[in-house]
């Protein structure tokens, strides 16, 4: 018997691209003069970054690849419609995270107080993503259990990167410690389900788990505890209630691109391990993950909004609407039935949406932020006067994640979660949704009036050193404006993604 | 499901049983050396470092000495199997020593071997 597998490097070049410019930033870092540097280290990661994103592009025009296959079937790394998809959104992100992140960067020799290590930023967060692209293609337990790990190891150093800031380090502490202990939940769910079905093989898992499901008792109770523990360790990634607490304490002593980072890239990381799971590895259990989904997705959105109404801090606030809207992301899932592919399709659509107006969002705050340090949602008052073009863009990303004009993405997303929980038949669900949908106006349409206070203050002239930051919003402006009037596409990849 | 049960009863109830039966019948004589640091780790200092920051040199070199422990985990294994593997063992092995060896260049880069 041969030992020896066959690779496509094909079908891993996104990951296998990001990993390596990782090294080579780490590496050019170390051995290249500091006047070389400051001028080659940002341009290197996103040129990385840009090249990835391309071999993503042509993967998703081909057909799926698979790779790493075991010899009774079952491939453990598939580059489908699927993974693609969350590639693209991941890579897309990173490219705009990294056009926010340039101005933290200081690349003198010791670096001051308040800024971050440039080479270590850029490759702990390439390594990041590495994890990221492996998630959405993963189709094994370990596999996704890795990919899982790899995107959280780095990302607790980003968020203390910040050199002499205690409220740093206090935000990475608490991420490590909620992290830890979900994660040893995930692999005690992932330890059962491994001991009742024999396979860490998705479609394996699901065809043992249909038979254990068929017969009540110790083994299939068993195996449904582990199914709900896996779902905790994943519940933790995307910040849903009552896994959220870490988000807002994270979100706010983190660099706010970081925050960024976590709130769009590393939460789509979570969503395209947890549909993996539900809907091919733990279909004949949607009986029972089904209404768990339902009941996360109802706290989350009604706890993110109603703790957002409180809040006096620009990105605790955006904190806690991303975890309201990681409860629209899961309400079509809590669908559970036949009509679950409708249901993954919404959710689908809703992250692509939700990545880019949430990432302008966050823009918008480091923007700001060099106005005004704080944050304060108080001093966002009369932005309309002081930096015109910001609070016309924060307008536009504050009413995208309400739902309203002239933020039509926004509507679009919500339109289509909706329909798939009316459908699917959690009416319920889509009851309390639009409950939400209609505190959040509250908050969001509160803080956008604020900006448009008139005020006598002269406008402020823009820095140089935040050219890139404005190119990032920029970026995400235009995606959301032409997600506004044109979202056809997007919906199609959509529902070609969710198609499996 | 009852036997799991029956497991966690027995696990909770050993575990407070002996915390409970060494705190009430042990002799409590404490020395200088019962209250220092078990076994291996930095003496306990009763003031942080320069502030609020703790000196993580100890750390870096046990850390340092992990990764390349499993290194050898790795490696041996490949030795036994070297024959079976062949040039794609060997390639493959290659890329992983090469990428362990690129934590060594940055730690000794960045000064994280001069102890002082």
């Amino acid at each position: 018997m041969s030992l020896t597998q066959s690779i496509d490097y094909a079908a891993i070049s996104p990951p296998l691209v990001v990993v390596v410019t990782a090294v080579a930033v780490l590496l050019a870092d170390l051995f290249v003069s500091a006047e070389v540097r400051r001028r080659l280290l940002a341009p290197l990661a996103l040129a990385g970054t840009l090249g990835a994103l391309g071999a993503t592009a042509w993967l998703a025009t081909g057909p799926a690849r698979s790779t790493f296959c075991l010899a009774g079937g079952g491939c453990s790394y598939v580059a489908d419609g699927f993974a693609t998809y969350f590639q693209t959104i991941v890579l897309a992100a990173l490219v705009v995270v990294l056009l926010l992140s340039y101005p933290l960067f200081d690349e003198r020799e010791r670096v001051p107080p308040g800024q971050v290590p440039a080479a270590e930023f850029l490759a702990l967060m390439l390594m990041s993503v590495s994890g990221m692209l492996v998630v959405a293609a993963g189709r094994d337990l370990l596999t996704l259990l890795i990919g899982l790990e790899v995107v959280s190891l780095p990302a607790f150093v980003l968020v203390g990167l910040r050199r002499g800031d205690p409220r740093g380090v206090e935000a990475a502490l608490k991420f490590f410690v909620f992290s830890v202990v979900s994660t040893a939940l995930t692999i005690y769910g992932i330890a059962l389900v491994y001991g009742t079905t024999g396979s860490i093989e998705l479609h394996h898992i699901a065809h043992a788990l249909s038979t254990r499901h068929a017969h009540s008792g110790a083994m299939s109770a068993t195996a449904a505890a582990g199914v709900v523990l896996v779902l905790v360790g994943f519940g933790f990634k995307i910040a849903a209630v009552p896994f959220h607490f870490w988000a807002p304490d994270t979100y706010q002593g983190a660099p706010v691109p970081v925050a960024a980072f976590l709130s769009v890239a590393s939460k789509a990381a979570g969503f395209a391990g947890l549909i993996v799971l539900l809907v091919v590895g733990f279909r004949p259990y949607a009986d029972v993950w089904g209404p768990a989904v339902g009941v996360l997705a109802a706290v989350s959105m009604t706890v993110g909004n109603l703790v957002a109404l409180r809040q006096r801090n620009v990105v605790r606030l955006l904190a806690w609407s991303t975890v309201a809207h990681a409860g629209y992301l899961l309400m079509p899932l809590a669908v559970a039935s036949s009509q679950l592919r409708e249901g993954v399709r919404a959710t689908l659509a809703y992250l692509g949406i939700y990545a880019a107006m949430n990432l302008g969002a966050f823009g918008c705050a480091v923007l700001v932020r060099r106005l005004h340090p704080r944050l304060a949602i108080e001093d966002l008052r009369g932005l309309v006067t002081r930096a015109p073009l910001t609070a016309v863009a924060f307008g536009l990303f504050l009413t995208a994640l309400a739902g309203l004009p002239p933020g039509v993405a926004g509507l679009f997303a919500k339109v289509v979660v909706f329909r798939a929980a009316v459908h699917g038949h959690v009416t319920w669900l889509a009851v309390v949704a639009a409950v939400n949908t209609v505190i959040g106006l509250a908050y969001y349409l509160r803080v956008a009036a604020l900006m448009f206070v008139p005020a006598d203050d002269a406008p402020v002239a823009p820095s140089s050193r935040t050219w890139s930051v404005s190119a990032g919003v920029a970026i995400a402006a235009a995606v959301t404006v032409v997600l506004s009037v044109y979202p056809q596409p997007l919906l199609h990849l959509a529902s070609t993604a969710a198609q499996r | 499901m009852v036997p799991i049960l029956v497991l966690f009863v027995l696990a909770a109830g050993f575990a407070v049983f002996s915390v409970l039966a060494g705190s009430l019948t042990g002799p409590k004589r404490f020395n200088r050396a019962k209250l220092e640091a078990y076994e291996c780790g930095i003496e306990p200092s009763p003031q942080a470092f320069r502030g609020h920051k703790l000196p993580v040199k100890y750390y870096l070199t046990a850390m340092l000495f992990i990764v390349f422990d499993i290194e050898i985990i790795f490696l041996y294994p490949w030795a036994v199997a070297f024959d079976k593997l062949g040039l794609f063992g060997l390639i493959e092995m290659i890329l992983f020593v090469v990428s362990v060896f690129v934590v060594y260049a940055y730690v000794w880069r960045r000064g994280g071997l001069e102890w002082d």
